[in-house]
């Protein structure tokens, strides 16, 4: 009798774990440390109450990038450093291309422009450095005609760098996802 | 505005007000859009005037004034004090300088008010339209298969669609503004927030950047699409910000109803409409809160300022159990509709958009 309570215990503790493990990364804001915050780059021209000084400017950075970043939790977020690439699978080859990013006027907030092809199928691999912790995210690019430029349910984020395991997996995932539709 | 808050709001534009000072401006500016206008005056004339360069007048100006006052007197006024002199001395400079000023603020409120380009070049897009400028007052109609491009000052284009009345109202270099009485247009502006303006009969946009359509009919049944940035819909104190992907309907008498992102659900949409314009009520307000997901928390952001006091919790609860709340917002202070909590809520929300 003792046996099979424990066992059923066994079971149920190793489903709850299992369970845990499942959920996948912890979302962002609800996390206290260090992370990376993903947004449209609406979100980092919204109206102030009044005219700032260089407007037009954040607003072409802006305006021609496909996402924004936000370093999260950085006791100073202005030394942050952010860091990338896009990834990407065009036909069978796949490449790798240099990330182009805008610091805003706001201390750790970075606009990513498209420096890759338009064909294809593309993840943004993003490192964030605040002292010596570090956090990543790999980001889904969305097709031309997707409401936004990049695709915020896939979207995964990490409290350290991606593994290029990680940002293959997360690759390939995107490029079938692309391919079916 | 009156003549105190000219002088807060200089004075803020100075940087010249405390911090809790300037917190409650900053606060007051984000419900207030005149103030955000004469904000954006005070700004845009101080950043004419320190491109001016400060030029000494000719030597022949002070030489002449002197002559004027120290001319030689004949004997009679030698007995003249050192005292009037020098008072009769300072009443001419003064009166010198205070010309000096006249002149310069005239002419600095001649360049900030002046009509920078008193027509906007008109181009062919399609059709046989010959008009090559409209000026301020004049109004353009294109038919059926007609489409023409208007360029707006230095700051972008205006795309007139088949079928569409505007009229110039303002080409000053502050206030470009156009008057839409029916149809379809799609401005294109890069310029700070605040500098374009098109006025239609049931709401204002207003460019905040950078690219949006606007459609209205001769009833004054409009909607705005914003494809990039943000622009805004306002009427009698009420402001619906539209980010890009999202939409807003106005209509006469009521003003713009509630912003909604195009790719929200049908059943959300058709509930707001029932909402804003056909006293849709708690039961339509129901089915928003239901159909809501993290992205239409902008829906959701407006209707908070919007529904009576029963229901603003309700939208509250919606909002927070579909993303968490930032720091710095607090329950008690959005549901007072404190202004600067609404803001910074908002400008975190943006971040789920």
């Amino acid at each position: 009798m003792f046996a099979m309570k424990s066992q059923r215990a066994l079971v149920v503790l190793t489903l709850v774990i299992a369970g845990l493990l499942c959920t996948g990364p912890v979302h962002p804001a609800s996390a206290a440390e260090f992370h990376l915050t993903i947004g449209n780059p609406v979100a980092a021209m919204a109206p102030a109450p009044s005219t700032t000084p260089g407007g037009p400017i954040i607003k072409k950075l802006t305006n021609a990038a496909v996402f924004v970043v936000r370093i999260d939790d950085c006791a100073e977020p202005a030394k942050a450093r952010l860091e990338g690439t896009a990834e990407g699978i065009v036909g069978t080859a796949r490449r790798s291309e240099a990330l182009v990013l805008s610091a805003m006027p706001t201390p750790g907030v970075y606009a990513v422009n498209r420096t890759w092809p338009s064909d294809g199928a593309w993840v943004v691999n993003l490192v964030g450095t605040c002292q010596n912790l570090k956090a990543g995210a790999v980001v889904p690019i969305a097709t031309a005609f997707a409401p936004t430029g990049f695709l915020r349910e896939t979207t995964r984020f990490f409290p350290r760098p991606a593994t290029p395991a990680e940002v293959d997996a997360a690759l390939k995932t995107h490029a079938a996802s692309v391919q079916s539709k | 505005v009156s003549g105190k808050h000219l002088r807060q709001l200089a004075e803020y534009c100075d940087g010249r007000l405390t911090a809790a000072e300037a917190e409650r401006a900053t606060a007051h500016l984000a419900e207030c859009a005149r103030c955000r206008a004469v904000v954006d005056d005070f700004r845009f004339a101080a950043g004419l005037v320190r491109q001016l360069t400060i030029a000494a007048p000719p030597d022949s100006v002070w030489r002449s004034i002197d002559n004027l006052a120290w001319a030689r007197p004949s004997a009679p006024a030698l007995r003249v004090d050192v005292a009037f002199r020098s008072t009769h001395f300072s009443a001419l400079r003064l009166a010198a300088a205070a010309l000096i000023a006249v002149i310069a603020f005239g002419a600095s409120y001649w360049y900030v008010t002046r009509q920078t380009q008193e027509r906007w070049p008109v181009a062919r897009l399609d059709g046989a339209i010959t008009v090559d400028a409209l000026s301020v007052g004049e109004a353009l109609e294109t038919d059926a298969a007609s489409r023409l491009r208007l360029t707006v000052g230095t700051i972008g284009t205006v795309d007139v669609q088949p079928n569409t009345r505007v009229r110039l109202v303002s080409a000053r270099s502050a206030d470009q503004r156009l008057s839409l009485e029916h149809g379809e247009i799609t401005a294109t502006i890069s310029a700070p927030p605040r500098l374009f303006f098109v006025n239609t009969s049931s709401s204002t946009v207003v460019d905040l950047g950078c690219k949006y359509t606007m459609r209205i009919n001769e009833g004054g049944f409009g909607s705005l699409r914003v494809e990039l940035g943000w622009a805004s819909l306002e009427w009698g104190g009420r402001e619906s910000l539209v980010p890009a992907g999202a939409s807003c309907t106005t209509r006469p008498q009521v003003g713009p109803g509630t912003p909604s992102f195009d790719d929200a659900s049908e059943t959300l949409r058709d509930a707001l409409r029932r909402f804003d314009f056909e006293n849709g009520g708690q039961q339509a307000l129901d089915v928003v809160l239901a159909e809501s997901r993290v992205r239409d928390t902008l829906t959701l952001w407006h209707l908070l300022s919007r529904v009576d006091e029963a229901d603003r919790a309700r939208v509250f609860d919606r909002i927070v159990a579909l993303t968490p709340l930032p720091s710095g917002v607090t329950r008690e202070k959005a549901l007072q509709l404190d202004k600067g909590t609404l803001e910074r809520w908002r400008q975190e929300l943006a971040w789920t958009w």
